[in-house]
C-alpha cells in the first residue's frame, strides 16, 4: 500500500501549482519579453523586417542627448537617499515598538504604521503636494509669519520626491525590522550591561549587529521599491526630476520605442543588482568581523 | 578575588501598580557566602535578584553592597557577574569573544585580555573551544561559558538565576558540584535563585525561603529542613506530615515516623501505597482518618510491606516541629 501512495505526486505539488503559474505568467514571462525586446530593432511579431541588434544599449551608452546617464544616476541617488532616510527613521521606531511592554500600545503603534498603506500612493503623494508646494501649508504659514518672503523650493525637486518616497516606504522598513528586532532576546543586551557596557554601548555591541539581517532586508525592499517608483517622482519632481522609470514610461507611451524601454529596464536591473550584492557583502563583512577589539 | 556583603533593606517592588512582586524584603548576605533564594515560581526571586543587579529599581528600600548604598548606581557600574536563566550568550560572537566582553568594556589591554580569557576558560574546563559559537555548544558547555564570562571580570558578587534549570538531571548534579567548588575556591559571594529545594539544600550555606514576595525564613539548609518555622516552609521543603489537630500545629518529617508492629504503635493504620525510591521506601499510610507519609531507609535487612498491610506508626514528640500559625 505505501508503495502505491508514494508513487503519486505529493499533494503539496498541486498546492504550489497556482503560485508557480502566477509567477511564470506575471514575472518570468514579462521579464523574458522585456529582455527579448531590448535586442530587437522593432517588435518582431508585428514587423517582419525586425532584426537582432544591440543598438538600444549603444544608444544608452553613447547618450547623445545627455540625459540617460543623468537619469540613471538620479534614480540611484533617490533610491539610496530614500533607503538611508527610511532606515534612520524606521529603525528607532521599530526598536521602540518591538520593545514596547504594553500590548495595547504596540497594537496602536502598529496600526499607525500600517494605516497609511491602506491609502493609495497617489493619494499620499497629493497630500504631500498640498503640504510642500509653493502655495502649500508650510510655505504659506512661513510667509504669513514673515519668516520668509519667497516660497522655499520644497517640491518639484529631488527633496520633495525623497520626502514623499520616505513617507510611503518607511512602513515597509518598520514592519521588516520589528520582526527581526522583536526576536532578539532582551537578555543579550542586559548581559552586556551587567558586563560593564552602558545602554548605548550594549545596543551597538549586541542588538545592532544581531538586527543586521533585518536592516539588510528592509533596505533592499525600500531600495527596490524607490528606484522603480513612477507616480511619486513624476508628481513630486515635476519637470526637474527624471528617473529611469519615468524615462521608460516615456519611451513606451510617447516615443513608441519598447525596444529602448526594455534596454533601460535591463540596465536599471543590472545596476541595482550590483549595488545590492555589494551592500550585502559589506553588511555581512561588518557583522562577521567583529573580533576582540 | 574580593567578595562583598549584600544587604537588602526593606526592599519593595510593585509592577503595574498592583502586582507586589517583592514585599518589604530584608536580607543580610555575608561576604563569600553561597546564598540561595528559594521559592515557587512567581514568588519574586528573579525580581529580587534583578534589583541587586540593578535591572529593576526598588519602589522603596535600599540595596547595599560591600557596605555602600548602590541603589542608584547603574547596572554597568555595579561590577557584578550575572548568569542568566537561559545563559544569554551573545550568539554572534565566539566563546572567546563572549568571555572577553567584560574585559573589553573595561579597556583592559589586549594581551591581558587574551591571558585572562584563557585562564577563565581553563577554570571551567573549556580550553580548546575558544572559536566555537554558542550555538555549537551543548547545554552544559554554554552554562560554563556563561560562568566564565561572568567570573572573568572578577566580580565582588556573582548572581545566578536558575542557572541549572535547563540541564538534565545527571549534568545538573555534576554542575552543582562544580559551581559549589568554584565558588569556594574563588571565595565570591554568590546569590543563587532556584525553585528546586533539593538543589538549594545541597549547595547553599544559607537559604532564604520566599513566598508571595516575602521572605518566610532564612537559615542554613539543616535548619530550614529540620526546624521550618512556618507551614509554608515545612510544606515546600521535602515531604512533610502537617499535624493540625491539637492545640498548636506541628510538622513531622516522614523519616521520623517509624513503622512498628501494631502492638507497639501510637497509631494503627493500613498501607495505601509503597513507593520504592532506591535507597528508601516512601509509604502512604491511612491512619486516624488521614494519610501519613513515612519513609523507611533500607539499611540492613528490608521488611517490605505492601498496599493493604496493617502497620503501626510511632514517633517521638521531640521530632514534631511546632509551626507559627
Ligand atoms: N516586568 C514585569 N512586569 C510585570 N510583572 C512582573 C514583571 N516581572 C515580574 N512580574 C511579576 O512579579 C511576580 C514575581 O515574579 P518573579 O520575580 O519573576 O518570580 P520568580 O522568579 O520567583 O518566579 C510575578 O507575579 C510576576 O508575574
Ligand atoms: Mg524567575
Amino acid at each position: 500500500m505505501p508503495a502505491v501512495v508514494s508513487r503519486r505526486p505529493s499533494p503539496i505539488a498541486w498546492l504550489i501549482a497556482p503560485a508557480l503559474l502566477l509567477f511564470i505568467l506575471f514575472f518570468v514571462l514579462p521579464f523574458a519579453v522585456m529582455v527579448a525586446m531590448s535586442f530587437f530593432s522593432s517588435n518582431p511579431i508585428g514587423n517582419p523586417h525586425a532584426v537582432v541588434t544591440t543598438r538600444h544599449y549603444q544608444r544608452f551608452i553613447e547618450d547623445n542627448a545627455g540625459i540617460f546617464h543623468d537619469a540613471l544616476w538620479e534614480t540611484l541617488r533617490i533610491g539610496l537617499v530614500t533607503t538611508v532616510a527610511s532606515l534612520l527613521i524606521g529603525y528607532p521606531l521599530a526598536h521602540w515598538m518591538a520593545r514596547m511592554q504594553s500590548r495595547l500600545g504596540h497594537a496602536l503603534a502598529l496600526m499607525a504604521v500600517i494605516t497609511p498603506l491602506l491609502t493609495g500612493i497617489v493619494v499620499r503623494t497629493f497630500a504631500w503636494m498640498t503640504i510642500l508646494q509653493d502655495k502649500g501649508v508650510i510655505n504659506t504659514t512661513l510667509i504669513s509669519w514673515g519668516l520668509i518672503h519667497k516660497p522655499l523650493p520644497l517640491m518639484y525637486n529631488e527633496f520633495g520626491t525623497v520626502v514623499a518616497l520616505v513617507h510611503i516606504y518607511v512602513p515597509f522598513m518598520v514592519l521588516t525590522l520589528i520582526g527581526v528586532i522583536g526576536r532578539i532576546d532582551e537578555r543579550f543586551e542586559q548581559a552586556a550591561r551587567s558586563l560593564g557596557a552602558g545602554r548605548l554601548r550594549a545596543f551597538a555591541e549586541v542588538t545592532l549587529p544581531l538586527s543586521l539581517p533585518g536592516i539588510l532586508a528592509g533596505s533592499l525592499l525600500v531600495f527596490a521599491l524607490s528606484i522603480s517608483a513612477y507616480v511619486t517622482p513624476s508628481l513630486m519632481g515635476g519637470t526637474n526630476v527624471l528617473t529611469l522609470p519615468m524615462l521608460i514610461a516615456q519611451q513606451v507611451g510617447t516615443s513608441f520605442n519598447p525596444g529602448f524601454a526594455g534596454a533601460l529596464g535591463v540596465i536599471l536591473l543590472a545596476v541595482s543588482l550590483v549595488i545590492v550584492v555589494a551592500y550585502n557583502r559589506i553588511l555581512t563583512r561588518l557583522s562577521g568581523e567583529q573580533g576582540l577589539a | 578575588m574580593t567578595s562583598a556583603t549584600i544587604k537588602l533593606d526593606c526592599v519593595t517592588k510593585t509592577f503595574d501598580g498592583k502586582v507586589v512582586a517583592v514585599d518589604a524584603v530584608t536580607l543580610d548576605i555575608r561576604a563569600g557566602e553561597f546564598f540561595s533564594l528559594l521559592g515557587p515560581s512567581g514568588c519574586g526571586k528573579t525580581t529580587s535578584l534583578r534589583m541587586i543587579a540593578g535591572f529593576e529599581m526598588p519602589d522603596s528600600g535600599r540595596v547595599h553592597v560591600g557596605g555602600q548604598d548602590i541603589t542608584d548606581v547603574p547596572v554597568h557600574r555595579r561590577d557584578m557577574g550575572m548568569v542568566f536563566q537561559s545563559y544569554a550568550l551573545f550568539p554572534h560572537r565566539t566563546v572567546a569573544e563572549n568571555v572577553a566582553f567584560g574585559l573589553r568594556m573595561r579597556d583592559v589591554p589586549r594581551p591581558e585580555i587574551a591571558k585572562r580569557v584563557a585562564a577563565a576558560l581553563a577554570q571551567v574546563a573549556l580550553t580548546g573551544l575558544e572559536e566555537r559559537r554558542p550555538g555549537q555548544l551543548s547545554g552544559g558547555q554554554q552554562q560554563r561559558v556563561a560562568l566564565a564570562r561572568a567570573l572573568v571580570i572578577e566580580p565582588r558578587v556573582l548572581l545566578c538565576d536558575e542557572p541549572l534549570g535547563a540541564l538534565d538531571r545527571k549534568l545538573r548534579q555534576q554542575m552543582q558540584f562544580e559551581l559549589k567548588e568554584l565558588q569556594q575556591r574563588l571565595g565570591v559571594t554568590l546569590v543563587f535563585v532556584t525553585h528546586d529545594q533539593e538543589e538549594a539544600l545541597a549547595m547553599s550555606d544559607r537559604i532564604a525561603v520566599m513566598n508571595k514576595g516575602r521572605v518566610e525564613q532564612v537559615g542554613a539548609p539543616t535548619e530550614i529542613y529540620e526546624r521550618p518555622r512556618t507551614r509554608f516552609v515545612a510544606d515546600f521543603i521535602g515531604e512533610i506530615n502537617l499535624l493540625d489537630d491539637g492545640p498548636c500545629p506541628g510538622a513531622l518529617r516522614p523519616e521520623k515516623i517509624r513503622l512498628v508492629p501494631v502492638a507497639d504503635a501510637r497509631l494503627e493504620g493500613t498501607v495505601e501505597t509503597a513507593n520504592f525510591l532506591g535507597g528508601a521506601t516512601l509509604y502512604r499510610v491511612a491512619a486516624g482518618g488521614r494519610t501519613y507519609l513515612a519513609r523507611e531507609t533500607h539499611s540492613g535487612e528490608r521488611s517490605p510491606r505492601a498496599a493493604g498491610d496493617a502497620v503501626g506508626l510511632a514517633w517521638n514528640d521531640t521530632d514534631v516541629v511546632p509551626l507559627e500559625s
